[in-house]
This record gives C-alpha cells, sequence and structure tokens, in this order.
C-alpha cells in the first residue's frame, strides 16, 4: 500500500524536524518553562483529528482535551482553501468536509532561505496533511503548524479519515477487544483508558463480582479516600460478604488499595 | 462558517440528502458532455459546470447540491487520479455515517 508508506515516511521526518530543531515547535518551550518540572513527555502524542473535533474541542486553560483526552500534537489532512502571506507567517484556510480550520506555519529565519520542500504545491484546491499544535486566540482557534505538506497520494484522506474514527473510538470505547470498556461517558476516557488497559488484562481471572465491583470502583465519582464496601455492596445490590471478597481478591493482586481503613477502597492507578 | 459541511455519501444516500450540499467521491464511468455519471457505490448522474475537467476512468471528489431528480449538480470537482482504493474510500462514507459525532452536526 503506497499510501501507509508515504505516511511512515513524513512521520518519520516529522520527528527529525521536531527532535533536531530543539525549540522548533514554537510555544514549546516557554510553555513549559514556568512550571519549572520536567515535561511531561507521557502526553506527548499525535492525535489523528477531523476538521469538526478540532472545532469541538474543549478548552481547559492552555491546553484542549477532545473525548475527554488531552491532546498535545494533532495532524489532520484538508483541502486548501485559501491562502495568504503574512509577514511573519503563512495562514492555509483548510476544509475536510467536516468543518473548516486555519493552520499558521510560522516563518522560521533559520530556514527561511530554504523554504520546506513542496512548498510550491500548496496551492488553492490541493490537500495537505498538517501536523501542529491546537491554540486559541480571542477564542477562534487555529493550529500552529510544525509542518504542512501536499498529500500526493489521495488515499491518505481515506486513510486518515479512518485513522482518526478508530482512534476516536479507542478514546471513547476503549481499546479493541474490551468490549465491555463502553458506556463509559467522553470525561475521564484518558484515565479510563489507562487503568482499562491494566485492569482488562489483569481482571481476567477474576469472577464476574469482582469484575463488577472493580468497574464501579472506576467509574464512580469520589474523593481520593475511594469508597467503602458497604457503599458499593448497597448500589450495586450484591451481598456485601460477596463484595468483602471480591474485595480481597482484587486487594491480593494489587488492583485496588485500602486508603483511611480496611473496608474503603480505591483503584489502584499505574501510571 | 464560510465553507459549509459536506457530508460524504455514496449513491444510497442521495435519497436522504435530497437538496442538500454533498461530497462524493467516485470513478468516471461516463461523460457526455454537460453530463456525466460516476461510480460510487452505484450510478449517480453528475450535472456539469464549466470548471470540471473530468477524466474517464479516474477518480473524482466533486463537492454539490443533490437536485429533485437526485442528479447531483457539481459545485467544485478535484480530480484524485487513476489509483484510488474505492474499498477504503466506500468505507470511510459508512464510518462517517456511523459515527457521524466526529464528521457531521445535526441539522
Amino acid at each position: 500500500m503506497s499510501y501507509s508508506n508515504n505516511y511512515e515516511t513524513s512521520y518519520t521526518s516529522y520527528g527529525g524536524g521536531g527532535g533536531g530543531g530543539g525549540g522548533f515547535i514554537p510555544g514549546d518551550g516557554s510553555q513549559n518553562s514556568p512550571s519549572g518540572g520536567p515535561k511531561d513527555y507521557t502526553r506527548d502524542t499525535v492525535r489523528p483529528v477531523t476538521i469538526k473535533q478540532i472545532n469541538d474541542a474543549q478548552s481547559v486553560g492552555e491546553e484542549f482535551k477532545i473525548d475527554g483526552a488531552q491532546v498535545a500534537q494533532l495532524t489532520f489532512v484538508g483541502q486548501i482553501r485559501n491562502v495568504s502571506s503574512q509577514t511573519t507567517n503563512l495562514t492555509y484556510k483548510l476544509d475536510d468536509g467536516t468543518g473548516s480550520m486555519e493552520a499558521k506555519h510560522w516563518n522560521d529565519k533559520d530556514t527561511a532561505d530554504e523554504p520546506s520542500p513542496g512548498r510550491e504545491k500548496l496551492v488553492e484546491g490541493a490537500y495537505c496533511r498538517v501536523w501542529g499544535k491546537l491554540k486559541s486566540f480571542n477564542d477562534r482557534k487555529h493550529v500552529v503548524a510544525t509542518i504542512i505538506r501536499p498529500v500526493e497520494d489521495k488515499n491518505e484522506i481515506s486513510y486518515h479519515l479512518l485513522e482518526a474514527t478508530y482512534v476516536h473510538l479507542h478514546f471513547t470505547r476503549g481499546p479493541i477487544g474490551e468490549g465491555s470498556g463502553g458506556g463509559g461517558g467522553s470525561n475521564g476516557a484518558a484515565q479510563q483508558q489507562d487503568s482499562g488497559g491494566h485492569g482488562g488484562a489483569a481482571l481476567a481471572g477474576h469472577n464476574s463480582v469482582a469484575k463488577r465491583v472493580y468497574e464501579y470502583l472506576r467509574t464512580t465519582p469520589q474523593t481520593n479516600e475511594g469508597l467503602h464496601q458497604q457503599d458499593i455492596a448497597s448500589n450495586l445490590k450484591i451481598d456485601a460478604a460477596e463484595v468483602s471478597a471480591a474485595g480481597d481478591q482484587l486487594l491480593a493482586d494489587g488492583l485496588i488499595y485500602t486508603t483511611v481503613d480496611d473496608s474503603t477502597w480505591a483503584i489502584l492507578e499505574t501510571d | 462558517m464560510d465553507h459549509p459541511q459536506t457530508p460524504r455519501v455514496l449513491a444510497k444516500h442521495l435519497e436522504a440528502f435530497q437538496y442538500k450540499l454533498v461530497r462524493v467521491l467516485g470513478r468516471v464511468v461516463q461523460l457526455r458532455g454537460e453530463t456525466a455519471v460516476v461510480d460510487a457505490g452505484g450510478s449517480i448522474n453528475l450535472i456539469l459546470n464549466r470548471d470540471c475537467h473530468l477524466a474517464l476512468n479516474h477518480a473524482v471528489e466533486i463537492i454539490g447540491k443533490v437536485d429533485q431528480g437526485l442528479n447531483v449538480k457539481v459545485q467544485a470537482a478535484t480530480d484524485f487520479g487513476p489509483n484510488i482504493d474505492f474499498e477504503a474510500s466506500n468505507a470511510v462514507v459508512e464510518a462517517t455515517h456511523r459515527h457521524k459525532e466526529i464528521f457531521y452536526d445535526d441539522d
């Protein structure tokens, strides 16, 4: 499949560009330095999205969430509707059928003499793929693009939309092969995904009561003291002794831990 | 929004999108001057405008309006060349209707 190769190649060049540049991504350094802490690389992912998903993204301070999961870098494919050349950047208006979004490619004085390859193909009507970061200015979202390159093989458009769908379903319904992960709201999907991945495999050997207790602990809003086994028993309408036995099993396997006393439990997060 | 949403459709969806703006990816099977026929999970008649340059057997992406007779009146056409995997692109259309939340708003 030529288009998947195509994708791999560009992905590599993306990594090379970002890594080698050091501060090549505008705003990246300055945003993290005030906190003083080390950068949280676990969230540094590239997420394929549709433009509608970008328009629907919820802002949380400086960051954005899609399907309840924080987005760092994102990538999308669209048709160029307008190109406007500013002194400091090139702004592309992109349309993928689900909405419009502006992608700004800031001029980098180090590379100004050698425009990125394929730049001349980024004209109105052409399809392109963008990698970048979502920003908001005066309540208007735009993407600060690290890389914009023309889509040579149009199958990449299908590929991208299917990949975006797949990742959306991953966040809203859990990883493939974990059917029970469904039903969770979009809020907290990020945590669900982590614990779900862990619990899902480890829970395999447990009986249905233990699984329900675990699910209940995982999905019920609670303080960091967790939940008392009496509450769990009455809400799930399961005999208290059974819940207690299920809790012992989950404790023994390190899936939950006791908090204020032996009968108050919380999920042991693995991240 | 200056560029409205254009739901992706196949031939079988036309009825549900009458008088709406849609996006069709199909293979050009007939050219008849002012009209053309594309195959997009079934035949779709196109009413062309002057700016269309369709090539026989090439894939073409159409943005257009579905009329009363379920023809698509073309507003814009983009040539996608001869090497489009229609199995994948038709799967995309199915996915956009099944998981509409990330593609299109409700009317």
